[in-house]
């Protein structure tokens, strides 16, 4: 993922306004083999998420155990980091879905 | 207008340390040049499919850096990105070119270097297909598709080991295939004891990383059009929302459906009619997806028609994948479509040596999706006999 300050600070004013809202797991994969950037959280859980506004979203699932990974499970949106800082020190952060 | 391939080749596909991307295109413009019985001066332009030059390679500006590598300069020369459809885009506007006028002999030729870089470089740089949410929530291109065969298996009630069955078939099949990445067979067990890449795919469910390039020279010069060639008869692309999760379907690829659909009505063929196709494997799922989205089974059938062995060589009506597909042949991501097109010439001429899975057929298809289904083209081409 290419972050600049610039894009972030754009992104970050849009994903505030998803942080609380509460949603559906409809189904998951657990990436282990991941992307540049992504290696020290490997392995993770990413679902695709209906949220109660009919919205749909995909993100990473943060705080899961094995038996979270159900369709229909309830999640949460919360705001985490996504990466580490950059060489600029910014650090990107984005929704991720925390089990209800 | 009757468009023809007049000339197809493509390089050993692989793990290619030794060649350039520049050697793999001369290496098949100049086998597909051959076979056309054509001198270079009669192409009147390139079209270059390729997705990651500039990512990986750190070269854009690839329609002049092919022409003037394959000694085209100063033909009018393009580059068409499409992520994984880039081949099959490529030959798209090839053939729209022609149909506008413009050229009567045109070269198109897919190139893809891939295994120079580190793996998790290549998955990164394979994501710029994706959308801005997928990129930032980690997941790969393995993993979109994971979410598809999630989604697969549990509307149809199928298990892994039905999605093993497509990487059997193409193994098998890819094993008749000089030019392959993996000439060994596999067995569903193989398949299911492979490590786990994104649930619940597995290594064997996925096709590789691979170095190659495809080339075919296409014409509506009927003074250069033998008797004996192909004719493309359908060319259609479709697309869809970059990203996964905002369509309206998960076991269904809209751009495919469409450009399929449009492909036949232009083509005024059924899928019935169709004998073999190249089908866009890039996972398991995705071939069980493709035959059901180019009507070759009904909605949910994919697996199980598969599993009979109707897709089959040797055993099927409609033979799909017979170079072994994306899983066995290997999936250098831009040259896929132009490969497919390579493969169907030689299936449809009874010049595919070994390979050759289907006799005195008519009919071929061939179908290239980029991304997790944003973009896909589909081609028809028919066997010509004036």
């Amino acid at each position: 993922m290419i972050t600049t300050p610039v894009k972030l600070w754009r992104r970050g004013k849009k994903l505030v306004n998803h942080i609380g809202v509460k949603g559906e797991l409809l189904y998951w994969t657990i990436v282990r083999v991941p992307p540049k950037n992504f290696a020290d959280q490997a392995p993770y859980p990413v679902g695709i998420v209906r949220l109660g506004t009919g919205e749909m979203m995909v993100g990473q699932l943060v705080d899961w155990t094995e038996k979270d990974l159900k369709s229909g499970m309830r999640v949460v949106a919360v705001m985490r980091r996504i990466t580490h800082e950059d060489k600029e020190n910014i650090i990107p952060y984005g929704i991720k879905f925390k089990p209800l | 207008m009757n468009i023809s391939i007049i000339g197809a080749a493509t390089t050993k596909f692989g793990e290619l340390w030794t060649s350039s991307p520049r050697e793999l295109a001369k290496e098949a413009f100049n086998s597909a040049l051959a076979q056309s019985g054509i001198s270079s001066s009669k192409v009147e332009a390139l079209y270059v499919g390729n997705m990651l030059g500039g990512l990986l390679g750190h070269q854009e500006n690839i329609g002049s850096f092919y022409a003037e590598e394959l000694g085209l300069s100063p033909v009018p020369a393009f580059r068409l990105e499409a992520a994984c459809a880039s081949g099959g885009v490529a030959l798209h506007n090839a053939i729209n070119s022609i149909k506008a006028g413009l050229y009567t002999t045109v070269a198109v030729l897919g190139i893809e270097k891939m295994t120079d870089a580190g793996g998790d470089l290549v998955a990164s740089a394979l994501m710029a297909a994706g959308s801005d949410e997928e990129r930032g929530s980690g997941i790969t291109f393995p993993g979109l598709y994971a979410l598809m065969a999630q989604a697969y298996m549990s509307e149809y009630k199928y298990k892994e080991e039905d999605l093993a069955e497509v990487a059997v078939k193409n193994h098998f099949h890819g094993s008749y295939n000089q030019k392959a990445q993996f000439k060994f067979k596999v067995t569903v067990a193989d398949v299911m004891k492979s490590s786990r890449i994104a649930d619940p795919l597995k290594l064997l469910d996925c096709s590789p990383v691979t170095d190659g390039g495809a080339c075919v020279i296409i014409s509506s010069d009927p003074k250069i059009i033998s008797k004996n060639s192909v004719s493309i008869v359908a060319s259609e692309v479709g697309t869809d929302t970059l990203a996964l999760h905002k369509r309206a379907s998960f076991t269904s690829l809209n751009a495919a459906k469409d450009a399929g659909r449009r492909a036949y009505a232009r083509a005024g063929l059924r899928p019935v009619d169709v004998d073999v196709a190249e089908v866009h494997d890039c996972f398991s799922i995705a071939e069980l997806i493709a035959v059901e989205d180019l009507g070759f089974s009904e909605t949910g059938k994919g697996a199980s028609d598969l599993k009979k062995g109707k897709f089959t060589r040797g055993k099927g009506k409609t033979i799909v994948n017979p170079s072994g597909g994306l899983k066995a042949c290997g999936h250098p991501v831009g040259a896929t479509g132009v490969k497919q097109a390579v493969e169907i010439f030689e299936q449809l001429m009874g010049t595919a040596g070994e390979k050759q899975s289907v006799t005195d057929a008519k009919i071929g298809l061939a179908h290239n999706v980029g991304g997790s289904g944003a973009i896909a083209t589909v081609h028809i081409f028919k066997k010509n006999n004036f």
